[in-house]
């Protein structure tokens, strides 16, 4: 759809240091909003910055019809979109892209690096708890980002979750992949005894976050045989699967390498079809 | 042709020789997929023609990504040529495209004189509507001929840079098709008007400028190249004023009609290459901004001729010269 949004909010949240903003547009977007979709807006009428923004989708509200977007400035693009105002109206491509798969039971990992977590904000909403148990993996740089990124949201929300800081500042020091695979680690020992799989809750996993650790999230997730979705991120032009600039690479079913549009394609691929480092 | 209450009727029909378009808006190839993808925002039917991604003789995976870097009002791409192939596309796409209720236009890439001509002779053969459905569109309308990619190693833009071998490639397409030949020129030339000299002396109908600029970016923080291909090929509003330069020396130097590409954005831009010379303007990197810019540019178009009096999109075309 190609919309106009309104800006119902618009400002800092956190550390000014970690220049983490959140949008709320209220329009048509959130009527069909699945979580792991996006936006892709444009944040001036110039032609500096070309092109529009790809922002995830971090909250939808049907009733509201309001979608959030946490996003963090790092270019002239995402500058210009924190000076927007409430009450003004964005131009606003979306939601495009395919979402997550929403688990009805057994327990749902979640694992995300640094703003990565946004995405997975959505994806936690739509899950029906108590049916699906969730545990939210999340790594970040340190406290101050985690606490701008949305901590105090989780705790709220009541999530049961680990956190992980790069420098140790909050949680455990290391990368979110050392918590998440201990876990694993020790759903498996609790099981060890039952011979029946088919009485263990089955485990799903979802994961956003930089390559690196989609990688590794992947590598755990297929020794242990869980199902795994990734949300990946590319740069993205036309946002609509055109111009072919966002690709990921994966292996077919007949072993042939090819690509896929994360924008349209995607973003949210089976990790398992992924092949990291391509390298063509 | 549409009426007015208030005004006269503008003829919007583009001639280009015996290619005929309802209305002078292209999309430009490699901007508009295969013509599905941005159907919900601009109907293929309201183009006068659309313009699909390269096609060369095998599938292709295209570059390594990153294949984008963003530039003041301009984009450098290194895509590749990602697609499907010759045979993939006849099969799957072809079929849908000669669906659609506008002109196709099929743009062919290739590595050998040998590719060129098979792709021609293998393309004929669908050139022709097979059934009823189709003969509204009436399968492929024209073949864009491609010498001017930036984006592979061999082929493309080596054809396109070199006025012998860029009459060759031109000429191994005409011997094999019958439909319209739209020779595509690249801009990376000392002389633009000597590639529009031979590529008319290999009997294209049609010349289409400009293809992207070659150009690089590179990430200070990293010290490395932003696109993973190093090199690209620039587009966007950036280089508007060397396309309009470019079209304004090629209608000079030759007889035949022109479609006009290159940064085009608004009505505005439109009508500046008309009045360069070109009878036609394709938009490219405009549609990822504003997926409506065809549609806007159109009816600016129209307004802009309806409120000068003039009769026809067509009387703009060269104003600019003399």
């Amino acid at each position: 759809m190609y919309l106009n949004e309104k800006v119902v909010e618009n400002r800092l949240v956190g550390h000014p240091g970690q220049a983490i903003y959140k949008m709320v547009l209220k329009g048509q977007a959130a009527q069909t909003a699945q979580p792991g979709q996006f936006v892709h807006i444009r944040v001036a009428e110039s032609f500096d910055p070309l092109l529009r923004r790809p922002l995830s989708i971090a909250g939808i509200n049907r009733e509201r019809e309001e979608i959030t977007i946490y996003y963090r400035v790092a270019g002239k693009g995402t500058r210009l979109l924190s000076q927007i105002r409430a009450n003004e109206y964005l131009s606003v491509l979306g939601p495009l892209g395919t979402g997550f798969t929403i688990p009805r039971d057994g327990e749902f990992l979640l694992i995300a690096g640094g703003i990565g977590v946004f995405p997975i904000y959505s994806l936690m909403e739509a899950v029906a708890q108590p049916q699906v148990k969730i545990k939210l993996f999340w790594g970040g740089e340190n406290k101050e980002f985690l606490e701008s990124a949305g901590l105090k949201h989780l705790q709220d929300l009541g999530i049961d979750y680990e956190i992980t800081t790069l420098d140790g500042s909050l949680g455990q020091q290391g990368l979110v992949t050392d918590p998440f695979r201990k876990y694993l680690a020790e759903v498996s020992n609790s099981f060890a005894g039952v011979k029946d799989k088919t009485k263990t809750p089955p485990l799903w996993a979802a994961a956003c976050g930089p390559p690196g650790m989609l990688k590794a999230v992947t590598e755990i997730c297929l020794e242990n045989g869980i199902p795994l979705e990734v949300s990946l991120e590319e740069r993205m032009a036309c946002g609509v699967g055109a111009c072919l600039g966002c690709v990921c690479t994966v292996r077919d079913a007949a072993g042939n390498l090819r690509r896929k549009r994360a924008c349209k394609d995607g973003p949210v691929f089976e990790a398992k079809e992924v092949v990291w480092d391509a390298g063509v | 042709m549409q009426e007015y209450s208030n005004g006269h009727q503008v003829d919007l029909t583009t001639r280009l020789g015996t290619l005929v378009l309802r209305n002078p808006v292209i999309t430009a190839s490699g901007t508009y997929g295969f013509g599905e993808e941005y159907a919900a925002y601009c109907s293929p039917s309201s183009l006068g023609a659309i313009t699909v991604k390269g096609i060369t003789p095998l599938p292709r995976l295209g570059n390594p990504v990153p294949r984008l870097a963003e530039t003041p009002a301009g984009l450098l791409n290194s895509v590749g040529l990602e697609n499907p192939g010759l045979e993939e596309f006849i099969n799957s796409y072809l079929p849908k495209l000669a669906q659609l209720d506008t002109a196709v236009i099929v743009n062919i890439s290739g590595f050998s004189l040998e590719d060129y001509s098979l792709m021609a002779s293998a393309l004929e053969e669908h050139s022709r509507p097979k059934n009823r459905d189709q003969a509204r569109s009436g399968g492929i309308a024209a073949l864009e001929v491609n010498i001017s990619c930036p984006n592979i190693k061999h082929g493309g833009m080596a054809f396109g840079t070199n006025p012998k071998s860029a009459e060759a490639v031109v000429q191994a397409v005409k011997r094999n098709t019958t439909l319209p030949v739209i020779a595509k020129l690249s801009p990376n030339v000392t002389d633009i008007a000597e590639m529009a000299k031979a590529v008319s002396s290999g009997g294209a109908d049609i010349i289409s400028l400009i293809n992207t600029l070659l150009g690089m970016s590179i990430d200070i923080r990293t010290q490395k190249p932003v696109l993973a291909n190093k090199m690209g090929g620039l587009s966007g509003p950036a280089i508007r004023p060397v396309a309009v330069r470019m079209v304004y020396q090629v209608y000079e130097a030759v007889e035949l009609p022109l479609i006009g590409m290159g940064g085009i954005a608004t009505w505005e831009d439109a009508v500046e290459f008309m009045l360069a010379g070109a009878s036609a303007v394709s938009i490219g990197t405009a549609n990822f901004v504003n997926p409506m810019a065809p549609l806007e540019i159109l009816k600016g178009l129209e307004d802009y001729c309806r409120q000068r009096g003039y009769h026809s999109v067509q009387e703009i075309v060269g104003l600019a010269h003399g």
